[in-house]
């Protein structure tokens, strides 16, 4: 199975530029592990960078800069450390209990049900940006509220699948919602759907139900 | 009054039409020409093998003053820059080793470094800002970049290649003006030249045509 939903340009070009938030950047990455596509976008992305770098205009090190450098690198042989192994994710990943090998660098929450066969389970991030990331798992079969975002939401697929309007998401995917999206995701019937997701913003859910509960949703 | 002269210079310059946008549109075209003046791989080659700091000097007097100016631009205090460009020169002495110009310019392999020295610096102050008390992540710099540089490294390099030659130099420029600059609109047409109102289409080309020539088959 291939990965069939991928981060839009604007997305990718900003993990090229490290200019995406702390949880902006891990969902991105993830999705980027399991992808080569994606991966040659970003290499391109990184290559029109160093033009940039060629380009911009110099400004003027502090006078000492030189011998700082140089003090610093005395200490130190170059070369050094091996290249360290590329970071990969083959999707599907059936049965597997662990997480992908970029999110195990963080240290997770404690999961706490929000509705009923939906829980989350909050990633401890540096706390440098305003998007919040936390993985979402979802019961088989579950209905997602009919919901908008009042900011940005993104989502890779970790395990299982859903579907809306735009298509099915399995592992690997990525889907992309901000406030123009009304959608109401569907979750598979093979298995829970475990999604790794950063948020900006608030969810709003729709219609009389939602209202009632999203106080209680907090997500 | 020096200072102002020089700042009002560029966008001046970007105004007058045929030699600048000429000169502008090189853009691929002048690194490679400066890469036939200063061979910039071969320099790190030489750091890597012998340690030599001839090499290392010049590699410092060239891309520590562009990656400090890179990074104002991007919105670093001047501080910050400087801190920046000079870790990053360190870097490309410590690792120096494992550049591979099979793969990478050297550009753009020390853009990469600033880059995630940049992430790891943001990550770093707030982490300190607000956990004073808590047991700190991830200390060691190199474990904290390791990983965004691993994700992106690329398989297949020759076809990346491939795509970025045969991209238009005025495509190229689009993108990296609006994605790796991150300059607003209004100034990208007038940078090319181009009516405001095209600016985005332009965008949407070029990055439509970089996704295409990447996806062909070889």
């Amino acid at each position: 199975m291939t990965v069939t939903h991928h981060p839009p340009e604007n997305l990718l070009a900003g993990f090229a530029s490290g200019l995406l938030e702390e949880a902006e950047h891990l969902v991105v990455g993830v999705h980027v592990a399991g992808c080569p596509g994606c991966r040659r976008f970003l290499h391109a992305i990184e290559q029109l960078a160093g033009t940039a770098i060629e380009e911009a205009a110099p400004v003027p090190m502090s006078e000492d800069a030189f011998d700082l450098v140089m003090a610093h690198v005395r200490e130190m042989p170059p070369t050094g450390a091996p290249r360290p192994a590329p970071v990969r994710t083959v999707w599907p990943a059936p049965g597997r209990q662990d997480l992908p090998e970029l999110l195990r660098r963080y240290r997770l929450g404690k999961r706490r049900r929000v509705a009923p066969g939906v829980s989350v389970q909050p990633i401890e991030l540096s706390g440098s940006g305003k998007a919040r990331a936390f993985l979402l798992q979802s019961a088989p079969g579950t209905r997602m509220l009919e919901h908008t975002h009042s900011g940005t939401e993104l989502t890779c697929v970790l395990e299982g699948s859903f579907s809306h309007d735009a298509g099915r998401y399995g592992p690997g995917d990525f889907d992309y919602g901000d406030d123009d999206i009304d959608h109401r995701p569907v979750v598979g019937d093979e298995g829970p759907c475990l999604c790794l997701v950063a948020m900006t913003g608030d969810l709003r859910m729709n219609g009389f139900l939602g209202r009632l509960i999203s106080p209680f949703v907090r997500l | 009054m020096i200072a102002a002269i020089r700042i009002s210079r560029l966008p001046i310059r970007a105004d007058v039409g045929l030699p600048r946008s000429r000169e502008a549109r090189l853009s691929i075209g002048t690194s490679r020409r400066l890469k036939a003046k200063v061979d910039w791989a071969d320099l790190v080659g030489r750091v890597a093998s012998s340690g030599n700091r001839e090499a290392f000097k010049s590699l410092f007097e060239h891309f520590a003053p562009r990656v400090k100016g890179f990074m104002l631009k991007a919105g670093c205090s001047a501080d910050e820059a400087e801190d920046i460009a000079q870790n990053t020169l360190i870097a490309v002495w410590r690792k120096a080793g494992q550049f591979d110009p099979a793969s990478t310019g050297a550009a753009a392999w020390i853009f990469t470094i600033a880059r995630n020295l940049r992430i790891d610096l943001l990550r770093r102050t707030a982490r300190v800002s607000r956990l004073e008390s808590k047991e700190m992540l991830a200390a060691d710099p190199d474990s904290a970049d390791s990983a965004e540089v691993v994700v992106s490294r690329v398989e297949d390099t020759a076809r990346v290649r491939g795509a970025i030659e045969r991209l238009s130099s005025e495509q190229s420029r689009v993108i990296r003006l609006s994605f790796i600059e991150e300059r607003p609109h209004p100034e990208i047409a007038n940078l090319l030249g181009i009516p405001l109102g095209t600016v985005k289409s332009r965008i949407r080309l070029a990055m439509n045509r970089l996704r295409d020539l990447l996806d062909e088959e070889q």
